[in-house]
């Protein structure tokens, strides 16, 4: 295919060769590339792969020519024979809209909030191509309705807060579409959505990429994400280009070790056999920006393969044959074993096990009726929903996955354990004894039980305070001892969750995310608890840190017996971890049970929704078909019916989905399996054969 | 081990206190060279300087002392004479010199001010973080009495309570105080809410910490910024106060140097001997300016990126 447009074309419509970007700032010399080369065609995606701190994004600013004055760039950057670094910013001014376009992270601040989201796109129009207002009009719609948006005539009457995450996302890329640039460059577009709209809009790119001539650039840290949407991949590390391959290829047979190691630190969504292969990781972190380039492999620290020649030579770009390169002297030895990913994981015992914590028909509401006119007339608004009688129990030394989109009450039932937020009813009991709902009415010896971790490593850490201070704490207070022997414990732990003990007396400013994150961990492991939950607390670490705290907690849950609930919306990571599954929607249980019951058929048409939504790292992985439209409903009324009869895929005929709540139905595999489905489970079985064959 | 010594000292030892002496000393100079890049900064640090040092050694270095009637060679009072040799700013209707009373009557202003300025602080810090802490009702409750406070015009609210009381110093500290808290309680308040939901406060919580404990040890040294912000610009504030109340009679009572009364006893003067009511006016003027020029300074300054070492 590009054989063919390189005829027409003659030249690629993007070369980037050899780049190197510098910034000049106050804090020092950052360099964000050191030499990256890359070639997009047109009618391509080029999907841009990295950890954070690689120079992802600065190559796609690049590409735009949108680098501040004090920046020094090198190397060439041509778009169809052009040099961009050397255009005047009228030139550039020519280019962006019309020719090159942008599709943001978050698309809330992409989108004016004071304008409606149609007369964005009008004005767009009328600037760039010169057309009437209503030849403008005429033709936004035309662009709603390409972008796949529900009623394309009136949607663009909203204000961008009016749509959804994913509507929004939309009509960004509808005004990124409106000029019918020749580039499109996106940069991580679906990183702040949920997963289900994540797959819809992953349709949406690939869809485009056959209707439209346009070349794109899709950067993205999520290699899921990438073999769905890419033709060819480029991978970044530490401001490099370090290979560059078609997407088969490159997940096939990586040839450089980072890459492979991407790839081995991801876990596989769905696993049928019990035995989960070992997660390999990466050690250590990405080559500093701000150290200039060495005389080696930049990579060579962390490398499993280096040899001495990579501690002292620069590697050049090898050429591995079929359109594939690599910067790496050993291509050749390349294999997904360098990473140790043959061990396969010890699974605890399947058999039945006493329960460390059993919620009991928990209910949380937040706010409160409000009548319509402040103290007067009708009771219009009620409270939100957000934990409508969940019951869940943790296994002692398991791990209990809670799955769901935003919005299904993760977060609400997490706190609700840790007492953060009361429930308003419910019980909770903790080894055989009640806990009170309120965490300043639990005792000493509860609080030390129950511990939690949270999402973002920035926050959970006093950003005032020495890393020393969350540890000792938590020693002193739980623990008891006096101040040497909880400085010499918080040394152990600091050791035990692979950080050096004389980081004790940094403040947290400086230290990375993943070691934020471990030393958070440490102060949880502080007291000996007996359930840790865990609220996404891996989500916001690179794939290589991830796989190192995911390793972390396995071991610890095998040395130590502690249980853990697990929250996260990725699937391939609860799979990963968890022993039991609870799936969410909307405040209700959809589904629960032992993990490889609840990840295998039948399932419930929500679990299956979100495995099909689920990306895989694998280019050749069969295309799912079920995609879940809309959000989570607001769960301020009371559900008729089936919680998901709004949206689900597999709604039956007649009106007994939206009239009769579900009955709880106990799966083939094993008694604690149980589905809230209408729909008998032979019959889910078969859907759910047909759905992924066909 | 190094690190031993200092991680083992959570207690005092000579050691620590002086480590932490010089990396404070080291902080300040680095803060110090941001403030003097900007323009406001480099124009008010000098003459916040100069009000400093007329503030600490202004009656020593007066030419003449502050109550002095000064008398001619031939024996009559050197009653209103213009700005000369002999008195650089001229003399008053009694003959007393002004510069040395302009700059003996800088010490009670700024004393009284900063310290109602400071016990503002105290008190509303702790009055907006414990309710934004609290939350709830008590949180409705405070925050109103609060704007009760505030919809009353300070100087109407300090005349009150002045003339209510009596005009005694600590009365007008008290009062300075009480008109800084309800502004210093609003921005203490909405930090404290922000800084509250963060995790670690959360964290906090959940090892059982008491209220006290998260408020002073936790939440506090995250809003030293804001409080640092905020003390700048209630001082300009207070100054006006207490010299606005000087200038209505209610201030540092004679014979005591007060530039509020001075500007307010030069006025009949204004056209005969203008020196008299211009000289005080300007000082109060001089100062206000100098600390709103560094408080903007700091500001832009705490905005700039942070100089890294190499």
């Amino acid at each position: 295919m590009t054989e063919d447009v390189n005829l027409n074309g003659g030249q690629p419509l993007v070369e980037m060769s050899h780049l190197a970007v510098t910034f000049y700032t106050p804090r020092g010399t950052v360099r964000a590339i050191r030499d990256a080369s890359l070639r997009i065609e047109r009618g391509e995606v080029v999907g841009l792969v990295g950890e954070s701190g690689c120079g992802k994004s600065t190559a796609a600013l690049a590409l735009m020519g949108y680098l501040p004055g004090t920046t020094k760039v090198e190397g060439s950057l041509l778009f169809e024979g052009q040099e961009i670094n050397e255009m005047s910013p009228a030139e550039l001014r020519k280019l962006w809209g019309k020719r090159i376009a942008m599709v943001y992270q978050d698309p809330a601040t992409a989108l004016n909030p004071t304008m409606r989201v149609g007369p964005q796109i009008d004005e767009l129009l009328q600037h760039h191509l010169q057309l009437s207002k209503s030849e403008a009009q005429q033709k936004t719609i035309e662009l709603f309705t390409s972008v796949k948006l529900a009623d394309p005539d009136t949607i663009g009457n909203r204000y961008p807060h009016q749509m959804s995450g994913g509507q929004q996302q939309r009509a960004v890329i509808a005004m990124a579409l409106a000029c019918e640039p020749d580039l499109l460059i996106m940069d991580e577009p679906t990183t702040g959505l949920d997963v289900t709209t994540e797959a819809t809009i992953l349709d949406l790119v690939v869809d485009l990429k056959d209707r439209f001539k346009a070349g794109i650039l899709y950067v993205s840290h999520n290699l899921g994400v990438i073999a769905r949407v890419a033709d060819r991949v480029v991978v970044m590390y530490a401001g490099q280009t370090i290979e560059e391959a078609p997407v088969r290829d490159l997940f096939k047979a990586p040839r450089h070790p980072y890459t492979a190691g991407l790839l081995s630190c991801v876990p596989a969504p769905v696993s049928t056999e019990n035995s989960a292969v070992q997660l390999s990781s990466i050690p250590g972190s990405v080559f500093p920006a701000s150290l200039p380039t060495e005389e080696a492999c930049l990579f060579a620290p962390r490398c499993p393969m280096a040899q001495e020649r990579c501690r002292t030579e620069v590697p050049a770009v090898f050429d591995a044959g079929g359109d594939h390169s690599a910067r790496c002297f050993f291509w050749g030895d390349v294999r997904p074993g360098i990473w140790g990913t043959d061990e396969l994981r010890q699974e605890g015992e399947r058999g039945e096990v006493e329960p460390v914590l059993t919620a009991t028909s928990l209910r949380k509401r937040y706010g409160h009726w409000e009548r319509k006119y402040l103290f007067f007339g009708p009771w219009v608004r009620p409270p939100v929903r957000a934990l409508t009688g969940v019951d869940f129990a943790v296994g002692s030394g398991r791990t209990l996955g809670i799955v769901g989109e935003s919005g299904s009450g993760k977060t609400t039932a997490a706190r609700v354990v840790v007492g953060l937020v009361p429930s308003d009813g419910g019980q909770l009991t903790l080894q055989d004894e009640e806990m009170p709902s309120a965490v300043q009415d639990r005792s000493r010896s509860q609080r030390a039980a129950v511990r939690m971790v949270f999402q973002n490593p920035k926050a959970s850490l006093n950003p005032k305070l020495p890393i020393r201070h969350a540890i000792l704490r938590a020693l002193r207070k739980f623990a008891g001892l006096n101040r040497r022997e909880s400085l010499e414990r918080a040394r152990e732990l600091m050791e035990a969750v692979g950080l050096g003990p004389e980081l004790l007396d940094r403040p947290p400013t400086e230290l990375s995310g993943g070691q934020q994150q471990r030393v958070a961990l440490a102060g949880a492991f502080a007291a000996n608890p007996e359930l840790v939950v865990l609220d996404e607390a891996v989500s916001a670490l690179d794939v290589s840190v991830q796989a190192q705290v995911l390793n972390l907690l396995d071991r610890h849950q095998d040395e130590t017996g502690t249980s853990h609930i697990f929250i996260s919306h990725d699937l391939g990571v609860v799979r990963y971890v968890s022993d039991d599954i609870l799936v969410l929607y909307a405040g209700h249980v959809a589904e629960s049970g032992p993990a490889e019951s609840v990840l295998n058929s039948p399932s419930h048409p929500y679990t299956e929704a979100l495995l099909s939504a689920a990306p895989v790292p694998d280019p050749d992985a069969p295309p799912t078909h079920i995609r879940l439209p809309g959000a989570v409903p607001t769960m301020r009324e009371r559900f008729q019916g089936c919680f998901f009869a709004g949206r689900c895929p597999r709604k039956l005929d007649g009106d007994i989905c939206d009239t009769t709540p579900p009955p709880v139905r106990t799966g083939p595999r094993s008694s604690k399996h149980v589905i809230h489905c209408h729909i008998p489970l032979e019959e889910l079985t078969a859907l759910q054969r047909n759905g992924t064959s066909t | 081990m190094a690190t031993e010594g200092y991680i083992a000292g959570s207690g005092f030892s000579p050691r620590r206190v002086g480590a932490a002496l010089t990396h404070t000393w080291h902080k300040g100079l680095g803060a110090l060279r941001l403030v003097l890049r900007t323009t406001s900064g480099r124009i008010g640090l000098p003459i916040v300087l100069v009000h400093a040092v007329i503030f600490v050694a202004g009656s020593w270095l007066a030419p003449y002392s502050f109550t002095s009637f000064n008398l001619a060679e031939d024996g009559t009072l050197e009653q209103l004479v213009g700005p000369s040799r002999h008195f650089l700013l001229g003399t008053d209707q009694f003959g007393r010199d002004i510069l040395s009373r302009v700059m003996s009557g800088s010490t009670s202003l700024i004393a009284v001010a900063g310290s109602g300025t400071l016990l503002g602080i105290a008190m509303g810090s702790i009055v907006g973080m414990g309710s934004a802490y609290m939350g709830k009702w008590v949180d409705e409750v405070v925050m109103r009495i609060m704007d009760g406070l505030m919809s009353f015009p300070s100087l109407l609210m300090a005349l009150l309570v002045i003339s209510a009381l009596g005009p005694n110093v600590l009365y007008i500290v008290a009062t300075v105080a009480i008109v800084t808290t309800p502004g210093v309680a609003r921005v203490m308040r909405s930090a404290t809410l922000t800084l509250k939901e963060q995790e670690f406060v959360q964290s906090a919580r959940l090892r059982g910490e008491s209220a006290p404990y998260i408020i002073f040890r936790e939440i506090l040294p995250n809003t030293l910024p804001v409080m640092g912000v905020e003390l700048t610009v209630r001082l300009s504030y207070s100054i006006l106060i207490v010299a606005s109340l000087g200038f209505l009679g209610l201030g540092v009572q004679p014979p005591s140097p007060d530039w509020g009364l001075m500007i307010s006893q030069g006025r009949q003067f204004l056209s005969s001997a203008p020196w008299v009511a211009l000289a005080p006016a300007g000082a109060v003027a001089s100062l206000i300016v100098g600390v709103n020029l560094l408080t903007d300074g700091i500001r832009q300054a705490s905005n700039m990126p942070r100089e890294v070492a190499p």
